[in-house]
Protein backbone atom coordinates (compact mmCIF):
# COMPACT_ATOMS: atom_id res chain seq x y z
CA UNK A 1 0.00 0.00 0.00
CA UNK A 2 1.48 3.26 -0.87
CA UNK A 3 1.49 6.16 1.63
CA UNK A 4 -1.18 8.37 -0.30
CA UNK A 5 -3.44 5.38 -0.13
CA UNK A 6 -3.75 5.86 3.43
CA UNK A 7 -6.85 7.76 4.59
CA UNK A 8 -5.04 9.27 7.72
CA UNK A 9 -2.42 10.88 4.55
CA UNK A 10 -5.88 11.97 2.92
CA UNK A 11 -7.44 13.48 6.12
CA UNK A 12 -3.94 16.11 6.49
CA UNK A 13 -4.16 16.96 3.00
CA UNK A 14 -8.10 17.66 2.88
CA UNK A 15 -6.86 19.53 6.49
CA UNK A 16 -3.96 21.14 4.95
CA UNK A 17 -5.99 22.57 2.04
CA UNK A 18 -8.83 23.39 3.94
CA UNK A 19 -6.63 25.62 6.05
CA UNK A 20 -5.29 27.47 2.99
CA UNK A 21 -8.74 28.09 1.51
CA UNK A 22 -9.66 29.90 5.13
CA UNK A 23 -6.25 31.92 4.86
CA UNK A 24 -7.51 32.94 1.13
CA UNK A 25 -10.71 34.01 2.56
CA UNK A 26 -9.16 36.38 4.48
CA UNK A 27 -6.90 37.52 2.26
CA UNK A 28 -9.92 38.34 0.30
CA UNK A 29 -11.44 40.33 3.02
CA UNK A 30 -8.26 42.13 3.71
CA UNK A 31 -7.53 42.67 0.10
CA UNK A 32 -7.09 46.30 -1.63
CA UNK A 33 -6.74 45.08 -5.38
CA UNK A 34 -9.21 44.17 -7.13
CA UNK A 35 -7.60 41.78 -9.39
CA UNK A 36 -5.22 40.21 -6.58
CA UNK A 37 -8.88 39.46 -4.74
CA UNK A 38 -10.60 37.88 -8.16
CA UNK A 39 -6.90 35.33 -8.31
CA UNK A 40 -7.57 34.88 -4.35
CA UNK A 41 -11.27 33.34 -5.55
CA UNK A 42 -9.56 31.35 -8.31
CA UNK A 43 -7.27 29.81 -6.18
CA UNK A 44 -10.08 29.31 -3.52
CA UNK A 45 -11.89 27.34 -5.95
CA UNK A 46 -9.17 25.46 -7.31
CA UNK A 47 -8.50 24.47 -3.64
CA UNK A 48 -12.11 23.11 -2.81
CA UNK A 49 -12.31 21.21 -6.43
CA UNK A 50 -8.92 19.60 -4.84
CA UNK A 51 -10.62 18.41 -1.39
CA UNK A 52 -13.68 17.28 -3.54
CA UNK A 53 -11.53 15.35 -5.31
CA UNK A 54 -9.78 14.27 -2.34
CA UNK A 55 -12.85 12.85 -1.04
CA UNK A 56 -13.80 11.47 -4.04
CA UNK A 57 -10.70 9.07 -4.44
CA UNK A 58 -10.84 7.97 -0.75
CA UNK A 59 -14.49 7.36 -1.25
CA UNK A 60 -14.55 5.85 -4.65
CA UNK A 61 -17.87 7.85 -5.67
CA UNK A 62 -17.42 8.60 -9.47
CA UNK A 63 -20.46 11.84 -8.90
CA UNK A 64 -18.09 13.74 -6.60
CA UNK A 65 -15.39 13.84 -8.92
CA UNK A 66 -17.97 15.62 -11.49
CA UNK A 67 -18.07 18.21 -8.71
CA UNK A 68 -14.81 18.78 -8.74
CA UNK A 69 -14.64 19.41 -12.03
CA UNK A 70 -17.53 21.68 -12.18
CA UNK A 71 -16.15 23.04 -9.56
CA UNK A 72 -12.53 23.79 -11.44
CA UNK A 73 -14.35 24.72 -14.67
CA UNK A 74 -16.88 26.76 -13.46
CA UNK A 75 -15.23 28.44 -10.49
CA UNK A 76 -11.56 28.43 -10.67
CA UNK A 77 -11.42 28.93 -14.29
CA UNK A 78 -14.68 30.69 -16.41
CA UNK A 79 -16.26 33.18 -13.36
CA UNK A 80 -12.60 34.47 -12.72
CA UNK A 81 -11.99 35.26 -16.36
CA UNK A 82 -15.12 36.67 -17.04
CA UNK A 83 -14.35 39.10 -13.57
CA UNK A 84 -11.21 39.58 -15.16
CA UNK A 85 -12.10 40.65 -19.07
CA UNK A 86 -14.85 42.62 -16.56
CA UNK A 87 -12.15 44.55 -14.87
CA UNK A 88 -10.16 45.58 -17.44
CA UNK A 89 -13.09 46.67 -19.93
CA UNK A 90 -14.20 49.03 -16.82
CA UNK A 91 -10.59 50.42 -16.35
CA UNK A 92 -10.60 50.77 -12.54
CA UNK A 93 -7.80 48.25 -10.95
CA UNK A 94 -7.64 49.60 -7.30
CA UNK A 95 -11.27 49.73 -6.46
CA UNK A 96 -11.90 47.85 -3.06
CA UNK A 97 -13.19 50.82 -0.75
CA UNK A 98 -14.07 48.53 2.49
CA UNK A 99 -16.71 50.93 5.01
CA UNK A 100 -14.27 49.26 7.68
CA UNK A 101 -10.92 49.84 7.94
CA UNK A 102 -8.04 46.99 7.51
CA UNK A 103 -7.17 45.96 11.47
CA UNK A 104 -10.95 45.97 12.64
CA UNK A 105 -11.63 43.58 9.55
CA UNK A 106 -9.26 40.87 10.30
CA UNK A 107 -10.19 41.08 13.98
CA UNK A 108 -13.83 40.82 12.88
CA UNK A 109 -12.85 37.91 10.64
CA UNK A 110 -11.06 36.63 13.27
CA UNK A 111 -13.93 36.49 15.26
CA UNK A 112 -16.18 34.74 13.43
CA UNK A 113 -13.67 32.06 12.80
CA UNK A 114 -14.25 31.57 16.32
CA UNK A 115 -18.26 31.62 16.00
CA UNK A 116 -17.80 29.03 13.54
CA UNK A 117 -15.67 27.33 15.62
CA UNK A 118 -17.89 27.39 18.76
CA UNK A 119 -20.94 26.22 16.28
CA UNK A 120 -18.82 23.48 14.67
CA UNK A 121 -17.83 21.90 17.99
CA UNK A 122 -21.46 21.26 19.11
CA UNK A 123 -21.79 19.04 15.89
CA UNK A 124 -18.80 17.12 16.36
CA UNK A 125 -18.13 13.69 17.95
CA UNK A 126 -14.63 12.63 18.64
CA UNK A 127 -15.78 8.68 18.95
CA UNK A 128 -16.47 9.19 15.48
CA UNK A 129 -14.13 6.27 13.71
CA UNK A 130 -11.28 7.44 10.96
CA UNK A 131 -12.23 5.81 7.76
CA UNK A 132 -13.04 7.45 4.12
CA UNK A 133 -16.78 7.87 5.31
CA UNK A 134 -15.50 10.47 8.03
CA UNK A 135 -12.98 12.43 5.75
CA UNK A 136 -13.28 16.13 5.90
CA UNK A 137 -15.68 16.09 8.84
CA UNK A 138 -13.22 18.55 10.80
CA UNK A 139 -12.98 20.96 8.13
CA UNK A 140 -17.04 21.91 8.98
CA UNK A 141 -15.98 24.87 11.12
CA UNK A 142 -13.86 26.02 7.86
CA UNK A 143 -16.84 26.03 5.64
CA UNK A 144 -19.24 28.01 8.41
CA UNK A 145 -16.40 30.58 8.88
CA UNK A 146 -16.07 30.90 4.95
CA UNK A 147 -19.78 31.32 4.80
CA UNK A 148 -19.71 34.20 7.64
CA UNK A 149 -16.96 35.52 6.33
CA UNK A 150 -18.31 35.78 3.14
CA UNK A 151 -21.51 37.34 4.73
CA UNK A 152 -19.14 39.94 6.11
CA UNK A 153 -17.55 40.71 2.90
CA UNK A 154 -20.66 41.38 1.15
CA UNK A 155 -21.48 44.07 4.15
CA UNK A 156 -18.38 45.28 3.86
CA UNK A 157 -17.94 46.01 0.53
CA UNK A 158 -19.14 48.89 -1.54
CA UNK A 159 -18.30 48.16 -5.08
CA UNK A 160 -20.68 46.00 -7.27
CA UNK A 161 -17.91 43.37 -8.00
CA UNK A 162 -16.36 42.77 -4.79
CA UNK A 163 -20.16 42.13 -3.40
CA UNK A 164 -20.63 39.33 -6.39
CA UNK A 165 -17.15 37.85 -5.35
CA UNK A 166 -18.44 37.65 -1.86
CA UNK A 167 -21.47 36.31 -2.59
CA UNK A 168 -19.17 33.27 -4.61
CA UNK A 169 -17.03 32.83 -1.85
CA UNK A 170 -20.12 32.29 0.30
CA UNK A 171 -21.14 29.78 -2.00
CA UNK A 172 -17.82 28.32 -1.69
CA UNK A 173 -18.20 27.73 1.92
CA UNK A 174 -21.68 26.37 1.06
CA UNK A 175 -20.15 23.62 -1.12
CA UNK A 176 -17.06 22.74 1.56
CA UNK A 177 -19.59 21.44 3.93
CA UNK A 178 -21.88 20.15 1.03
CA UNK A 179 -19.21 18.18 0.15
CA UNK A 180 -17.04 17.24 3.52
CA UNK A 181 -20.34 16.18 5.58
CA UNK A 182 -22.82 14.33 2.89
CA UNK A 183 -20.10 13.28 -0.09
CA UNK A 184 -21.79 16.29 -1.91
CA UNK A 185 -25.42 16.65 -3.18
CA UNK A 186 -27.09 14.54 -5.86
CA UNK A 187 -25.90 15.07 -8.96
CA UNK A 188 -28.63 17.20 -10.38
CA UNK A 189 -28.58 19.56 -7.65
CA UNK A 190 -25.14 19.98 -7.87
CA UNK A 191 -25.92 20.56 -12.08
CA UNK A 192 -28.60 23.03 -10.98
CA UNK A 193 -26.24 24.82 -8.43
CA UNK A 194 -22.90 25.25 -11.12
CA UNK A 195 -25.38 26.58 -13.54
CA UNK A 196 -26.97 29.03 -11.55
CA UNK A 197 -23.92 30.11 -10.42
CA UNK A 198 -22.33 30.30 -13.43
CA UNK A 199 -25.63 32.20 -14.94
CA UNK A 200 -25.67 34.62 -11.74
CA UNK A 201 -21.79 35.72 -12.15
CA UNK A 202 -22.85 36.23 -15.84
CA UNK A 203 -25.86 38.71 -14.94
CA UNK A 204 -24.53 40.17 -12.21
CA UNK A 205 -21.40 41.16 -14.30
CA UNK A 206 -23.50 42.38 -16.82
CA UNK A 207 -25.32 44.23 -14.07
CA UNK A 208 -21.72 45.83 -12.95
CA UNK A 209 -21.25 47.21 -16.36
CA UNK A 210 -24.47 48.70 -16.72
CA UNK A 211 -23.63 50.17 -13.52
CA UNK A 212 -20.53 51.78 -14.70
CA UNK A 213 -22.26 52.93 -17.53
CA UNK A 214 -24.98 54.81 -15.70
CA UNK A 215 -23.02 56.09 -12.77
CA UNK A 216 -19.60 56.14 -13.75
CA UNK A 217 -18.61 53.89 -10.90
CA UNK A 218 -19.49 51.09 -9.27
CA UNK A 219 -20.60 52.30 -5.94
CA UNK A 220 -23.83 50.84 -4.73
CA UNK A 221 -24.89 53.48 -2.65
CA UNK A 222 -25.67 55.20 -5.67
CA UNK A 223 -28.39 52.93 -6.76
CA UNK A 224 -30.25 55.39 -4.12
CA UNK A 225 -30.40 57.73 -6.28
CA UNK A 226 -32.61 56.31 -8.41
CA UNK A 227 -35.44 56.75 -6.66
CA UNK A 228 -38.03 58.69 -8.22
CA UNK B 1 28.50 14.72 32.65
CA UNK B 2 31.70 14.86 30.27
CA UNK B 3 29.03 13.89 28.03
CA UNK B 4 27.19 16.97 28.47
CA UNK B 5 30.30 19.37 28.80
CA UNK B 6 31.48 17.52 25.50
CA UNK B 7 28.37 18.43 23.32
CA UNK B 8 28.42 21.81 24.30
CA UNK B 9 31.89 22.50 22.86
CA UNK B 10 31.11 20.60 19.77
CA UNK B 11 27.91 22.54 19.75
CA UNK B 12 29.67 25.92 20.21
CA UNK B 13 32.02 25.08 17.59
CA UNK B 14 29.43 24.20 15.26
CA UNK B 15 27.68 27.03 15.72
CA UNK B 16 30.44 29.45 15.54
CA UNK B 17 32.39 27.92 12.53
CA UNK B 18 29.01 27.10 10.91
CA UNK B 19 27.41 30.59 10.97
CA UNK B 20 29.97 32.43 8.20
CA UNK B 21 28.94 29.93 6.09
CA UNK B 22 25.35 29.83 6.13
CA UNK B 23 25.96 33.98 5.45
CA UNK B 24 28.51 33.21 2.85
CA UNK B 25 26.06 30.81 1.25
CA UNK B 26 23.34 33.36 0.85
CA UNK B 27 25.67 36.19 -0.30
CA UNK B 28 27.31 33.87 -2.88
CA UNK B 29 23.78 32.36 -4.31
CA UNK B 30 22.35 36.08 -4.48
CA UNK B 31 25.06 37.07 -6.48
CA UNK B 32 25.15 34.31 -8.98
CA UNK B 33 21.05 34.69 -9.11
CA UNK B 34 21.68 38.15 -9.94
CA UNK B 35 24.64 36.90 -12.22
CA UNK B 36 27.06 38.70 -10.50
CA UNK B 37 30.59 37.16 -9.79
CA UNK B 38 29.91 37.44 -5.88
CA UNK B 39 32.19 37.39 -2.96
CA UNK B 40 33.40 33.92 -2.43
CA UNK B 41 31.96 31.07 0.34
CA UNK B 42 34.54 32.41 2.95
CA UNK B 43 34.54 35.73 2.77
CA UNK B 44 32.41 36.29 5.93
CA UNK B 45 35.45 34.21 7.66
CA UNK B 46 38.22 36.87 6.29
CA UNK B 47 36.15 39.37 7.08
CA UNK B 48 35.97 38.24 11.07
CA UNK B 49 39.50 37.75 10.88
CA UNK B 50 40.74 40.56 9.63
CA UNK B 51 38.49 42.71 12.03
CA UNK B 52 39.73 40.62 14.58
CA UNK B 53 43.45 41.64 13.74
CA UNK B 54 42.74 45.54 13.42
CA UNK B 55 42.94 48.49 15.96
CA UNK B 56 40.03 50.23 16.73
CA UNK B 57 38.23 53.64 17.63
CA UNK B 58 36.64 54.25 20.38
CA UNK B 59 34.14 57.68 20.53
CA UNK B 60 34.92 60.00 23.04
CA UNK B 61 31.39 60.34 24.18
CA UNK B 62 31.16 56.52 24.76
CA UNK B 63 30.62 55.22 28.24
CA UNK B 64 30.47 51.86 29.40
CA UNK B 65 27.67 50.71 27.44
CA UNK B 66 29.83 51.03 24.34
CA UNK B 67 32.39 48.54 25.29
CA UNK B 68 29.91 45.99 27.12
CA UNK B 69 27.94 45.80 24.55
CA UNK B 70 29.59 43.97 21.95
CA UNK B 71 30.34 41.00 24.79
CA UNK B 72 26.45 40.91 26.09
CA UNK B 73 25.54 40.35 22.52
CA UNK B 74 27.93 37.98 21.35
CA UNK B 75 27.51 35.55 24.89
CA UNK B 76 23.77 35.97 24.75
CA UNK B 77 23.68 34.91 20.91
CA UNK B 78 26.03 32.16 21.59
CA UNK B 79 23.86 31.58 24.84
CA UNK B 80 20.84 31.19 22.66
CA UNK B 81 22.02 29.03 20.64
CA UNK B 82 23.11 25.82 23.12
CA UNK B 83 19.24 25.92 24.37
CA UNK B 84 18.53 24.77 20.46
CA UNK B 85 19.10 21.16 18.48
CA UNK B 86 21.06 21.46 15.86
CA UNK B 87 22.74 18.21 15.27
CA UNK B 88 21.56 15.99 18.46
CA UNK B 89 17.75 15.91 19.46
CA UNK B 90 18.85 16.73 22.57
CA UNK B 91 20.11 20.30 22.86
CA UNK B 92 22.96 20.40 25.34
CA UNK B 93 21.68 23.39 27.62
CA UNK B 94 17.98 22.39 26.64
CA UNK B 95 17.65 21.73 30.74
CA UNK B 96 18.03 25.70 31.45
CA UNK B 97 15.34 26.96 29.34
CA UNK B 98 13.08 26.18 26.44
CA UNK B 99 12.35 28.77 23.69
CA UNK B 100 10.85 31.33 25.85
CA UNK B 101 14.51 31.72 26.82
CA UNK B 102 16.10 31.71 23.37
CA UNK B 103 13.85 34.53 22.51
CA UNK B 104 14.34 36.30 25.37
CA UNK B 105 18.12 36.29 24.92
CA UNK B 106 17.94 37.22 21.29
CA UNK B 107 16.07 40.53 22.95
CA UNK B 108 18.46 40.90 25.93
CA UNK B 109 21.10 41.15 23.39
CA UNK B 110 19.35 43.29 20.94
CA UNK B 111 18.66 45.38 23.66
CA UNK B 112 21.91 45.83 24.20
CA UNK B 113 22.92 46.50 20.65
CA UNK B 114 19.73 49.50 20.81
CA UNK B 115 21.69 51.14 23.71
CA UNK B 116 24.85 50.68 21.90
CA UNK B 117 23.55 52.85 19.39
CA UNK B 118 22.41 55.38 21.74
CA UNK B 119 25.02 55.51 23.89
CA UNK B 120 27.71 57.30 21.77
CA UNK B 121 25.12 60.39 20.74
CA UNK B 122 25.30 60.18 17.02
CA UNK B 123 22.24 60.83 15.17
CA UNK B 124 22.33 57.63 12.97
CA UNK B 125 23.16 55.66 16.11
CA UNK B 126 19.27 56.70 17.51
CA UNK B 127 17.59 56.15 14.09
CA UNK B 128 18.50 52.82 13.69
CA UNK B 129 17.99 51.97 17.70
CA UNK B 130 14.51 53.44 17.35
CA UNK B 131 13.79 51.62 14.22
CA UNK B 132 15.24 48.57 15.35
CA UNK B 133 12.94 48.67 18.48
CA UNK B 134 10.11 49.26 16.26
CA UNK B 135 10.08 46.57 13.96
CA UNK B 136 10.94 44.07 16.55
CA UNK B 137 7.97 45.34 19.04
CA UNK B 138 5.63 43.89 16.33
CA UNK B 139 7.96 41.14 15.34
CA UNK B 140 7.75 39.89 18.83
CA UNK B 141 3.90 38.65 19.19
CA UNK B 142 3.87 36.96 15.52
CA UNK B 143 7.28 35.29 16.75
CA UNK B 144 5.87 34.19 20.79
CA UNK B 145 2.25 33.40 18.79
CA UNK B 146 3.94 31.07 16.18
CA UNK B 147 6.23 29.56 19.09
CA UNK B 148 3.41 28.89 21.56
CA UNK B 149 1.40 27.11 18.28
CA UNK B 150 4.19 24.64 18.21
CA UNK B 151 4.63 24.42 21.85
CA UNK B 152 0.71 22.94 22.45
CA UNK B 153 1.48 20.46 19.92
CA UNK B 154 3.98 19.07 21.20
CA UNK B 155 2.77 19.83 25.03
CA UNK B 156 6.20 21.30 25.95
CA UNK B 157 8.08 24.33 25.18
CA UNK B 158 11.79 23.03 25.53
CA UNK B 159 12.64 22.62 22.21
CA UNK B 160 14.39 19.22 22.41
CA UNK B 161 11.14 17.92 23.76
CA UNK B 162 9.39 19.45 20.32
CA UNK B 163 11.87 18.16 17.71
CA UNK B 164 11.52 14.79 19.87
CA UNK B 165 8.10 15.11 19.41
CA UNK B 166 7.88 15.64 15.97
CA UNK B 167 10.05 13.42 15.23
CA UNK B 168 7.78 10.83 16.41
CA UNK B 169 5.03 11.60 13.87
CA UNK B 170 5.76 11.50 10.40
CA UNK B 171 3.43 14.05 7.69
CA UNK B 172 2.90 16.64 11.20
CA UNK B 173 4.62 19.11 9.30
CA UNK B 174 1.69 19.00 6.94
CA UNK B 175 -0.58 19.65 9.95
CA UNK B 176 -1.77 23.28 8.83
CA UNK B 177 -1.09 24.93 12.44
CA UNK B 178 2.61 23.55 11.43
CA UNK B 179 2.37 24.96 8.03
CA UNK B 180 0.76 28.85 9.43
CA UNK B 181 3.02 28.65 12.04
CA UNK B 182 6.27 28.36 9.74
CA UNK B 183 5.04 30.67 7.08
CA UNK B 184 4.95 33.24 10.42
CA UNK B 185 8.00 32.20 11.55
CA UNK B 186 9.68 33.18 7.87
CA UNK B 187 8.12 36.09 8.13
CA UNK B 188 9.71 37.30 11.31
CA UNK B 189 13.30 35.51 10.58
CA UNK B 190 13.28 37.76 7.42
CA UNK B 191 12.63 41.08 9.38
CA UNK B 192 14.71 40.02 12.39
CA UNK B 193 18.19 39.34 10.06
CA UNK B 194 16.97 42.40 8.33
CA UNK B 195 17.14 40.97 5.04
CA UNK B 196 15.53 42.97 1.97
CA UNK B 197 12.11 43.56 1.77
CA UNK B 198 12.60 44.78 5.92
CA UNK B 199 15.80 46.24 6.01
CA UNK B 200 19.41 45.93 3.42
CA UNK B 201 22.61 44.25 4.82
CA UNK B 202 24.47 45.34 1.82
CA UNK B 203 23.96 49.15 2.13
CA UNK B 204 25.01 52.21 4.51
CA UNK B 205 22.24 54.55 2.52
CA UNK B 206 20.74 56.66 5.61
CA UNK B 207 16.74 56.13 4.58
CA UNK B 208 16.94 53.03 4.87
CA UNK B 209 19.62 51.49 7.48
CA UNK B 210 18.77 50.18 10.39
CA UNK B 211 20.61 47.62 11.74
CA UNK B 212 23.99 49.05 9.59
CA UNK B 213 22.86 52.47 11.55
CA UNK B 214 23.04 51.15 14.83
CA UNK B 215 26.44 49.35 14.49
CA UNK B 216 27.92 52.48 12.60
CA UNK B 217 30.31 53.74 15.28
CA UNK B 218 31.98 50.10 16.09
CA UNK B 219 34.73 49.25 14.29
CA UNK B 220 37.81 46.30 14.80
CA UNK B 221 37.54 43.61 16.80
CA UNK B 222 34.01 44.81 18.41
CA UNK B 223 32.51 45.01 15.09
CA UNK B 224 33.94 41.55 14.48
CA UNK B 225 32.04 40.46 17.63
CA UNK B 226 28.62 42.21 16.57
CA UNK B 227 28.87 40.64 12.80
CA UNK B 228 29.71 37.39 14.47
CA UNK B 229 26.67 37.55 16.65
CA UNK B 230 24.52 38.62 13.61
CA UNK B 231 25.84 35.55 11.98
CA UNK B 232 24.79 33.22 15.10
CA UNK B 233 21.78 35.08 15.33
CA UNK B 234 20.77 34.25 11.58
CA UNK B 235 21.62 30.75 12.32
CA UNK B 236 19.44 30.12 15.53
CA UNK B 237 16.39 31.58 13.81
CA UNK B 238 16.99 29.22 10.63
CA UNK B 239 17.29 26.53 13.12
CA UNK B 240 14.68 26.82 14.67
CA UNK B 241 12.98 26.77 11.52
CA UNK B 242 14.48 24.22 9.96
CA UNK B 243 14.82 21.64 12.99
CA UNK B 244 11.33 22.36 14.73
CA UNK B 245 9.36 21.91 12.00
CA UNK B 246 11.20 19.23 9.56
CA UNK B 247 13.37 17.14 12.44
CA UNK B 248 14.19 14.29 10.09
CA UNK B 249 17.17 12.85 10.12
CA UNK B 250 17.74 14.05 13.73
CA UNK B 251 20.16 12.51 15.57
CA UNK B 252 19.05 10.89 19.38
CA UNK B 253 22.37 8.84 20.28
CA UNK B 254 25.77 9.72 20.36
CA UNK B 255 26.99 7.12 17.39
CA UNK B 256 29.45 8.30 14.45
CA UNK B 257 26.68 6.88 12.30
CA UNK B 258 23.43 9.06 12.76
CA UNK B 259 25.66 12.27 14.16
CA UNK B 260 27.42 12.29 10.85
CA UNK B 261 24.35 11.55 8.53
CA UNK B 262 22.29 14.79 10.86
CA UNK B 263 25.25 17.05 10.60
CA UNK B 264 25.01 16.16 6.59
CA UNK B 265 21.38 16.78 6.69
CA UNK B 266 21.23 19.68 8.79
CA UNK B 267 23.68 21.71 6.35
CA UNK B 268 21.63 20.56 3.09
CA UNK B 269 18.38 22.35 5.19
CA UNK B 270 19.71 25.14 6.33
CA UNK B 271 21.25 25.63 2.88
CA UNK B 272 18.30 25.08 1.26
CA UNK B 273 16.66 27.62 3.64
CA UNK B 274 19.51 30.07 2.53
CA UNK B 275 18.27 29.43 -0.88
CA UNK B 276 14.87 30.44 -0.19
CA UNK B 277 15.53 33.25 1.98
CA UNK B 278 17.93 34.48 -1.16
CA UNK B 279 15.33 34.15 -3.65
CA UNK B 280 12.90 36.06 -1.57
CA UNK B 281 15.38 38.49 -1.10
CA UNK B 282 16.28 38.70 -5.01
CA UNK B 283 12.65 39.16 -6.31
CA UNK B 284 11.47 42.11 -4.16
CA UNK B 285 12.55 45.34 -3.85
CA UNK B 286 13.00 47.05 -0.27
CA UNK B 287 9.89 47.94 1.65
CA UNK B 288 8.67 51.63 3.01
CA UNK B 289 9.65 51.84 6.59
CA UNK B 290 5.96 52.73 7.08
CA UNK B 291 5.12 49.82 5.09
CA UNK B 292 6.62 46.96 7.54
CA UNK B 293 4.41 47.29 10.24
CA UNK B 294 1.88 45.64 7.76
CA UNK B 295 4.24 43.30 6.83
CA UNK B 296 4.52 41.96 9.98
CA UNK B 297 0.75 42.10 10.70
CA UNK B 298 0.36 39.47 7.76
CA UNK B 299 3.25 37.50 10.19
CA UNK B 300 0.98 37.88 13.53
CA UNK B 301 -2.42 37.38 11.57
CA UNK B 302 -0.94 33.80 10.10
CA UNK B 303 0.39 32.70 13.38
CA UNK B 304 -3.14 33.96 15.06
CA UNK B 305 -4.52 31.51 12.48
CA UNK B 306 -2.04 28.96 13.49
CA UNK B 307 -2.65 29.34 16.81
CA UNK B 308 -6.44 28.91 16.46
CA UNK B 309 -6.63 25.49 13.89
CA UNK B 310 -4.71 23.50 16.48
CA UNK B 311 -8.20 23.95 17.85
CA UNK B 312 -10.09 24.24 14.97
CA UNK B 313 -9.00 20.89 13.16
CA UNK B 314 -8.65 18.68 16.64
CA UNK B 315 -10.84 16.18 15.05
Amino acid sequence: MHFWQDVLFGNRMITLMAAMVLVLQITMVTQRWLVTSIRAFAVQSFLLACIANTIAYYNNAPHIYAAALFMLVVKAILLPVIFERLVSKIEIRQEIEPLINAPITVIITGLLTLLAYVVAESLHRPDEPMGPASLGHNTLAVAIALFLIGFFMMVNRRKALTQVLALLSLENGIFLAAISLTYGMPMIVEIGIFFDVLVAGMVLAILVYRIRETFDSTDVSRLSRLKG
Amino acid sequence: MIEKIFSTLIQIALVLLLSPLVTGFNRAFKARVQTRRGPSLIQPYRDLYKLLRKGMVIPETASWIFTATPYVLFVTTLLASLLIPTVSANAPLSLFGGVLAVVYLLALGRFFLALGGLDTGSSFGGLGSSREMTISAIAEPALMLAVFTVAIGAGSTNLSTVALSALGQSWRFLAPSQMLAFAALFIVLIAETGRIPVDNPATHLELTMIHEAMILEYSGPYLALIEWAAFIKQLVLMTILVNVFFPFGLATDWSAGSVLFSLALFIAKLLLLAIVVAVVEVSNAKMRLFRVPELLAIAFVLSALALVSTFLFQA
